[in-house]
């Protein structure tokens, strides 16, 4: 059994029509499933209140973001990041994301209570709020609040973060934390936003060694990605041992995204979704929660987010898209959609550097693993 | 960048009349390489742990002994810089005299030291990551005005400049390295491209005319 969560609040995280973080895209997964004949039956999570966010944020922080979400203008917003093209300033915004961190931490919730030991979260996943800076369309970190939960109540906790751009609030919150290991795959932050995400990024303290980074080569394949995830996860999790894992699950590694320059596709999705669960059962007691994150190609990520559903709730596949669905999002959106579910074989042309990126990442792998096993007594 | 930005003030110095096994020790305590010599407070010299090693190695003609004091071997005509000297300055004179430090004088006064891990130090200021950004590199003419354009064009979007880094690129052109405070880099690249500019990375775009 896999839980849902998702709350109506969520689609007012709008952040103005031509930005990328768009909530049509629950809204397309939620239909594309259920005209595929998938009875949804949700959870309904509880807004947090601003005070609760303060075991994540700084107090100035969340006033301000409050203030902002009620359409009061403050002058430093600058220096929290916000007002910016990424972080624009919106009515409503902070109300709505604090239903979408209510919802991560439900998601933790039902984990925690053992009423469910899959959860899929319809949102959340903004992996770059920081402790009083707003960036990369986040606000506030759902995820660290509900981790934060987790390692209250004694739980050590596996981060495991596949969106395209680094973890990097998730990261610095969680720094010197040793209940929490952090791992995240991204596009190397010598050409993508937010820049950090560095071997060298490994924890402090008492989480010494324990956070995870391998940086990708642009235009990285699935065969590549899958083999370091593979590798990558069977080293760490076997060591570390959580009693859950959480992962922001991003589409945006997608070949078609139109932010980033992996190139995995819908297939290696599948896989990836599937290998995740595999070593959800070997290490993490079987227990994990997915939340959605970055993914700006809407089409696209529709998919890749109901194929993760329907892998988590062991559904089929189905070869087609349904054609109300496609008929409506094309008239919606203007653009053509194929016949297909997955993507079509090959979806792009060859990487003419494909082997020197292959080689790249795994050899990124074993120093990211030769630097920090030697901790891992 | 100034050199009394980068410095080490209150540097461990020694005395002429230190012993060699004094002056090892000390290196190796404060786990340093580097050791102005002070006489009466004037700089008379300097010696490094390279030195204090070649000259009691077996292999010298004839070594000096641990008991021998460190005005026999320092180095007496010592390089120093300013603290209002650029680094670019020090950083010349390590490489043409092949030092790894440099006293900071000022008046007549030993006030700290530069070093290489220093130098380190500054690079990874100058290009480091200090808030989350995305990178953009262009090509730009060298020539009045151009910066100014890129840099409107971002304003008008509203993306914050984080850093900006140069260096001379082929063609006569200067390559600029921005870091700006958005995550959708392309739709900015996008934009510069379309309003002419040289975008070298990210890359694969093609430019309305």
């Amino acid at each position: 059994m896999c839980g849902l969560v998702v709350h109506p609040k969520y689609l007012d995280y709008d952040l103005g029509d031509r930005h990328p973080f768009s909530p049509l895209r629950i809204q397309m997964v939620t239909e594309l499933l259920t005209e595929l004949g998938h009875k949804l039956k949700f959870e309904t999570p509880e807004v947090v209140p601003p005070e609760k966010l303060e075991i994540i944020h700084d107090p100035e922080y969340i006033e301000v973001v409050e203030k902002a979400g009620k359409g009061i203008e403050a002058e430093n917003f600058e220096q929290y990041g916000l007002g910016t093209a990424d972080n624009p300033v919106k009515t409503g915004m902070a109300e709505s994301a604090r239903y979408i961190a209510g919802g991560t931490l439900h998601g933790a919730k039902l984990l925690l209570e053992g009423k469910f030991n899959k959860v899929l979260q319809f949102g959340g996943g903004f992996h770059h709020a920081r402790k009083n800076l707003a960036a990369g369309f986040c606000l506030y970190n759902d995820l660290a609040l509900a981790i934060k939960e987790m390692t209250l109540h004694g739980w050590h906790v596996a981060y495991l973060d596949i969106d395209v751009h680094h973890g990097d609030g998730v990261q610095e919150l969680f720094y010197d934390d040793d209940k929490v290991m952090t791992i995240s795959l991204h596009e190397s932050g010598e050409f993508l936003f937010p820049g950090t995400g560095w071997i060298y990024e490994s924890g402090k303290g008492m989480g010494r060694s324990l956070k995870l980074n391998l940086p990708l080569e642009p235009f990285t394949e699935g065969d590549s990605y899958i083999f370091v995830l593979e590798k990558l996860l069977d080293e760490a999790l076997s060591y570390f041992k959580p009693d859950a894992l959480i992962v922001q699950a991003g589409a945006d590694p997608h070949f078609s995204d139109p932010l980033a320059d992996l190139m995995l596709t819908t297939n290696d999705f599948e896989k990836i979704y599937k290998i995740i669960l595999q070593k959800t059962d070997a290490y993490a007691k079987g227990k994990v929660m997915f939340t959605f994150g970055g993914g700006y190609s809407l089409v696209a990520t529709a998919r890749i987010w109901s194929l993760l559903y329907l892998v988590l709730t062991g559904s089929g596949i189905p070869d087609k898209l349904p054609v109300a669905w496609k008929q409506k999002w094309e008239e919606r959106l203007g653009i053509k959609i194929s016949d297909s579910f997955h993507d079509p074989n090959p979806s792009y042309n060859p990487i003419p550097r494909k082997e020197e990126i292959t080689n790249h990442n795994k050899d990124m792998l074993r120093r990211l693993l030769d630097m920090v096993t030697p901790d891992w007594l | 960048m100034l050199v009394q930005e980068i410095i080490h003030k209150e540097p461990v110095t020694i005395s002429p009349d230190t012993k060699l096994f004094a002056a090892y020790e000390l290196m190796l305590k404060k786990n340093i390489r580097h050791l102005p010599v002070l006489e009466n407070g004037k700089l008379v010299g300097i010696i490094t742990d390279r030195d204090l090693r070649s000259a009691t190695s077996k292999l010298a003609e004839v070594p000096f002994q641990p008991e021998d004091e460190v005005g026999k071997i320092m180095v007496k005509n010592v390089i120093t810089v300013h603290p209002k000297d650029p680094i670019d300055v020090a950083a010349k004179l390590m490489r043409e005299n092949k030092i790894g430090c440099l006293p900071v004088m000022e008046n007549d006064a030993l006030v700290g030291i530069v070093t290489i891990s220093d130098m380190l130090d500054a690079l990874l200021k100058l290009t480091g990551v200090h808030r989350p950004s995305g990178r953009l590199e262009i090509n730009l003419s060298d020539k009045p005005g151009e910066l100014a354009k890129l840099a409107q064009h971002l304003a008008e979007r509203k993306v914050n400049i984080h850093s900006i880094l140069t260096y001379p690129a082929v063609n006569g052109k200067i390559r600029i390295v921005l870091r700006i405070s958005t995550i959708d880099i392309r739709g900015i690249a996008q934009g510069l491209c379309n309003a002419g500019f040289e975008v070298i990375w990210p890359t694969q775009m093609s430019c309305a005319d």
